[in-house]
């Protein structure tokens, strides 16, 4: 679905910084495996999310001595995470209710 | 070629190389950490790099699509693909320049045209809000204007139309040089009289100083003011050097002293389009304008402001009825029919006649066929571009290029391409408009050195890329239909495609013939008009004859005879010079448009035929008796003016046969004019008919001869009505010469700067220049249109030459192959003309209805040939017919000397 990708990252991000390796990382896991995201998704929507100012890039030094570049989350990002999650609760609620709601008797 | 592409590889590399770099470590780190991983849950190095590098995916693509989010990322691809560009148009620098310098002979014509165009119909007047302004005249019962208004007049429409907020009137004559004294002489200038709401009215105020005090109730110049002048910028700063401490200086005009009270801004004219600079004299009312009589009340000419909210509609229904109530205060029944009528125009458009438009709108519209010509004739050399480069764009295509990408590309070599041609095209431009400088002067009073302005480069930005579209999106449909498979397969000629897009390439070769055909029509047809314009009869002699206009401030011989005193002297020092055969005095010389000096009859009763000949009007000239001797025209009956004829001699006048015919209503015997009153010179002197002369053309060669009246220089004193008239008005002196008219000149020069300095810089022309002059309008379409045709048939016959030498050259082989199975050489040469002829009779046959259709246009300027003569049009298709197989007979050539033995093992 359109912005669930940009969302999923910007719901990475709230736990800490991470760069695109830890970013992958951890949505597998969150999945329960299921998830694999692909690098051609990933790294060009990291750097959308970035022209967009909702996140920002460092370069810092892993535990492992491994230079990466870690994306943290910007204000601006804060407040889209916050109006992607409505959206998508109100999605999900009117998704649900069409699929397992019952007809209603109609008032006639 | 390393130059470009350095630069290209800079340009991106400054933008982006840091950025890219930063990509490519933070790709590495993500494997490296996930190698690192897969090492920690026991792999092997070589199978984690190979495991990470396999969930890693397409490196390159990723790197790819990431680039794409980047900000100025499409300008890194536009700096790329222009680099591209230019190294490909570079590698072909014959197509690239025969490209270029055909867009450039287009789009310069083209972009000439616009800027003439421009600058005549769709300038905005230096006035504010100038929409508003217009122009009152009164009109006879029949429609025939009346020069000016008396105050009487304008005083009633101003006060009794709700529809005008301002009524300025002026006193302005295009034709009279006022002299302002300066310490080394006199500057020539042209001084209208304004009233004082004038400046008020157009809505622009003096950048220096202040404008006239207005009367109260009038809207002339309040008499404190009535030795007050306004200096255009222009004198201000060539006379005065553009000093602040100008005003409250005393200048002198015409030998009149006045003070100077304001400059108007740069820019500012009124009226537009004079000749020389202008000052502004205040026009004071007197006691001669309380009266309505004619001949007594001065006239003025009246520009005037609509109230904000009304319509040009309004004013004129409103003057309508206020112009009804005024002709009532006639009391004369025959000038009051004069004025019975209005007439209201918008002032921008008395500036520009009806005739100069559509003489305008047809040249741009040449301009722009030749625009369209270039264009298809450089899609045609695109086309056969394409069919060259189809392996390299399939190549590109295989190498992941999409078809958008590669549209792109040939896009954009057609916009640089283009780019290119408009900017050698300006060029071409301002060269153009420097080589008919002086038509344009003479044909549409532009007097000031003519150069493209931002509109038109605005306009030739548009045409560019128009350009641009027009030649590389047939090439691009091609390219992104193109298959790409069988255009890489080794040797394989294209066939199936390529017949397409012969056809296409022949349609365009037809196109152009076409075009041209219709624009050298028109140039043939100018042409014709001018050889017959040149042909007309004229009635007088026009070789060897010299013209001096004697500009001279007449208000320094106030109170005395500047015939006697002045002018006969010179004309008998000229008389006496070797070479000279005749010299004479004349008002104007024929055809010479400086001066329009016009006579009608007054009225001697109300008897119908005393009505009809006062509404003759004619053309009125002063001549010396020298006059026939230097023209050399016939008399129909009586004589010319001689010696005997003097100021104390029975006064005498001449008239022209049409005169005559004009006088009686009826084809009389001429002879029967002759001793009949019809003027007087003064109080005592009616002047007797003593002879009719020969008609000649007075006007233009196209304009059929007019009524005269000539009356003789020696009879005229400072008593008679006329002398007035004329003054300030250059007397023209012509000269017979026995050789080439050069070589008298500067004795001539000499002659007159002794007679009196002011005389020193008069100005000098030929009658065959007068001449010329006045096939002006028909002369710079005719030179502009044998350019345009040129052109067109210089491209036309380049077009179908790269057609069939293309064709040839593809058909090699096929040729070979003929000649080889037993083919005559002549049948393959046949093969190519037949293809030349089919493409030549379409073209010829489709251009000649176009040119049926689109001469129509330049009815306006023929003389004596039809917009549809058969001859013309016979004469260019024979001419395009002869061009189009001189350029097949080289490819045919070639065609039939193919060895067939080379052709065969070529491939």
């Amino acid at each position: 679905m359109q912005g669930t990708l940009a969302m999923l990252i910007l719901r990475t991000l709230q736990w800490g910084p991470s760069h695109g390796y830890g970013i992958v990382q951890a949505l597998r896991t969150q999945s329960g495996e299921i998830l694999q995201l692909e690098t051609g998704s990933l790294y060009p929507a990291l750097h959308r999310l970035e022209r967009r100012g909702w996140v920002s890039s460092d370069w810092k030094q892993t535990e492992s001595n491994q230079c990466a570049r870690c994306y943290s989350l910007a204000v601006a990002g804060r407040k889209e995470l916050r109006d992607d999650l409505d959206r998508w609760k109100q999605m999900v609620d009117v998704i649900g209710r069409i699929l397992h709601g019952e007809p209603e008797g109609g008032e006639a | 070629m390393s130059f470009w592409r350095s630069w290209g590889w800079w340009f991106g590399h400054g933008l982006f190389e840091r950025r890219k770099d930063e990509l490519d470590e933070e790709i590495r780190a993500h494997i490296a950490m996930d190698i690192q991983a897969r090492m920690e849950r026991g792999q092997s190095l070589k199978e984690a790099e190979a495991a990470a590098r396999l969930e890693f995916g397409n490196e390159g693509l990723v790197r790819d699509v990431t680039h794409g989010q980047w900000r100025w990322n499409w300008l890194e691809r536009l700096t790329r693909d222009l680099a591209y560009a230019i190294r490909v148009l570079h590698r072909s620098r014959g197509f690239s320049i025969s490209v270029i310098l055909t867009l450039a002979v287009g789009v310069g014509s083209a972009c000439a045209m616009f800027t003439v165009v421009d600058r005549v119909l769709l300038r905005s007047l230096p006035y504010k809000e100038p929409e508003k302004l217009i122009e009152i005249q009164e009109a006879g019962a029949k429609g025939a204007l009346q020069y000016g208004a008396p105050y009487l007049d304008i005083h009633q429409w101003s006060e009794r139309s709700p529809a005008l907020t301002q009524v300025a009137f002026f006193n302005y004559n295009r034709v009279r040089t006022y002299f302002l004294e300066e310490s080394n002489g006199a500057a020539h200038v042209n001084a209208p009289a304004v009233s004082g709401n004038l400046f008020a009215t157009l809505g622009v105020a003096p950048s220096l100083g202040r404008g006239f005090v207005v009367k109260k109730g009038s809207g002339a110049v309040d008499p404190q003011d009535a030795h007050a002048i306004i200096l255009s910028d222009t004198v201000w700063r060539t006379t005065y050097n553009a000093q602040d401490s100008v005003l409250g200086k005393t200048v002198r005009v015409n030998g009149e002293s006045y003070s100077v009270i304001g400059v108007m801004p740069r820019g500012f004219s009124f009226p537009l389009g004079t000749e020389l600079p202008l000052v502004w004299t205040p026009l004071v009312l007197g006691k001669t304008d309380a009266a309505r009589e004619h001949n007594v009340n001065p006239n003025y000419q009246v520009i005037a402001r609509l109230r904000p909210g009304t319509d040009i509609n309004q004013a004129n229904a409103e003057l309508k009825v206020i112009q009804a109530d005024v002709a009532k205060a006639y009391t004369d029944p025959y000038y009051r029919e004069d004025v019975s009528g209005i007439s209201v125009q918008h002032y921008g458009d008395t500036l520009v006649t009806d005739k100069t438009q559509k003489a305008l709108m047809a040249l741009l519209g040449a301009s722009a066929l030749l625009w369209l010509i270039a264009c298809v004739n450089v899609t045609s050399l695109m086309l056969a571009r394409a069919t060259a480069r189809q392996r390299e764009i399939a190549v590109r295509g295989a190498l992941g290029a999409s078809r958008w990408q590669i549209v792109q590309q040939l896009l954009l070599e057609g916009l640089l391409l283009s780019g290119c041609g408009s900017l050698c095209g300006l060029g071409l431009t301002v060269a153009m408009l420097k080589l008919f400088e002086h038509g344009l002067a003479t044909q549409f009073s532009i007097h000031e050195p003519l150069m493209p302005n931002l509109p038109v480069l605005a306009g030739l930005l548009g045409l560019t890329i128009a350009s641009a579209l027009l030649i590389s999106v047939w090439p691009a449909i091609g390219a992104a239909r193109a298959q790409i498979e069988p255009a890489l397969r080794q040797g394989a000629p294209q066939q199936g495609a390529g017949r397409a897009q012969h056809r296409t390439r022949a349609l365009l070769v037809i196109t152009e013939i076409a075009l041209s055909l219709t624009l050298l029509v028109g140039c043939g047809l100018l042409l014709r008009t001018i050889y017959a314009l040149r042909h007309v009869p004229l009635g007088f002699r026009t070789e060897h004859v010299i013209v001096a206009q004697m500009t001279i401030p007449s208000y320094k011989f106030a109170g005395r005879n500047m015939t006697t005193e002045l002018y006969q002297p010179i004309v008998d020092k000229v008389n006496h010079l070797p070479g000279v055969e005749a010299a004479s005095l004349l008002s104007q010389a024929p055809m010479d448009h400086t001066v329009n000096m016009e006579f009608s009859l007054g009225r001697a009763s109300n008897a119908a035929d005393d009505v009809r000949r006062s509404t003759i009007r004619a053309e009125f000239r002063a001549v010396g008796p020298e006059m026939q001797r230097v023209y050399g025209f016939p008399m129909v009956r009586g004589r010319f003016f001689n010696e005997q004829d003097t100021a104390t001699s029975q006064a005498v006048v001449l008239v022209n046969r049409a005169f005559v015919k004009a006088y009686y209503g009826d084809e009389r015997d001429p002879g029967a004019i002759l001793g009949e009153h019809l003027l007087s010179l003064d109080k005592q002197r009616h002047a007797q008919v003593v002879g009719v002369f020969e008609d000649e053309r007075q006007v233009s060669a196209a304009a059929p001869p007019r009524p005269e009246v000539e009356v003789c220089i020696p009879q005229i004193t400072p008593e008679t009505g006329f002398y007035t008239g004329a003054e300030g008005v250059a007397m023209d002196l012509a000269v017979r010469t026995e050789q080439s008219p050069s070589t008298i000149l500067p004795e001539l020069r000499e002659v007159m700067r002794k007679a009196s300095p002011d005389l020193a810089d008069s100005k000098f022309t030929t009658m065959d220049q007068i001449v010329e002059d006045t096939f002006g309008s028909q002369r710079l379409a005719a030179d502009l249109l044998e350019i345009f045709g040129g052109s067109a048939l210089f491209l036309c016959v380049a077009g179908i030459y790269g057609l069939l030498a293309y064709l040839v050259a593809r058909r090699t082989r096929e040729m070979g192959l003929r000649i080889a199975l037993g083919a005559q050489r002549s049948d393959v040469m046949g093969l190519v003309l037949r293809q030349a002829a089919w493409m030549l009779s379409a073209g010829l046959a489709l251009g000649l209805g176009l040119a049926y259709v689109t001469t129509q246009g330049l009815k306006t300027f023929l003389f004596e040939v039809k917009s549809n003569d058969p001859w013309t049009m016979a004469a260019v298709t024979v001419l395009l017919l002869i061009g189009g197989l001189a350029a097949s007979w080289l490819p045919a050539r070639r065609a039939a000397g193919v060895d067939p033995m080379q052709a065969l093992r070529a491939e």
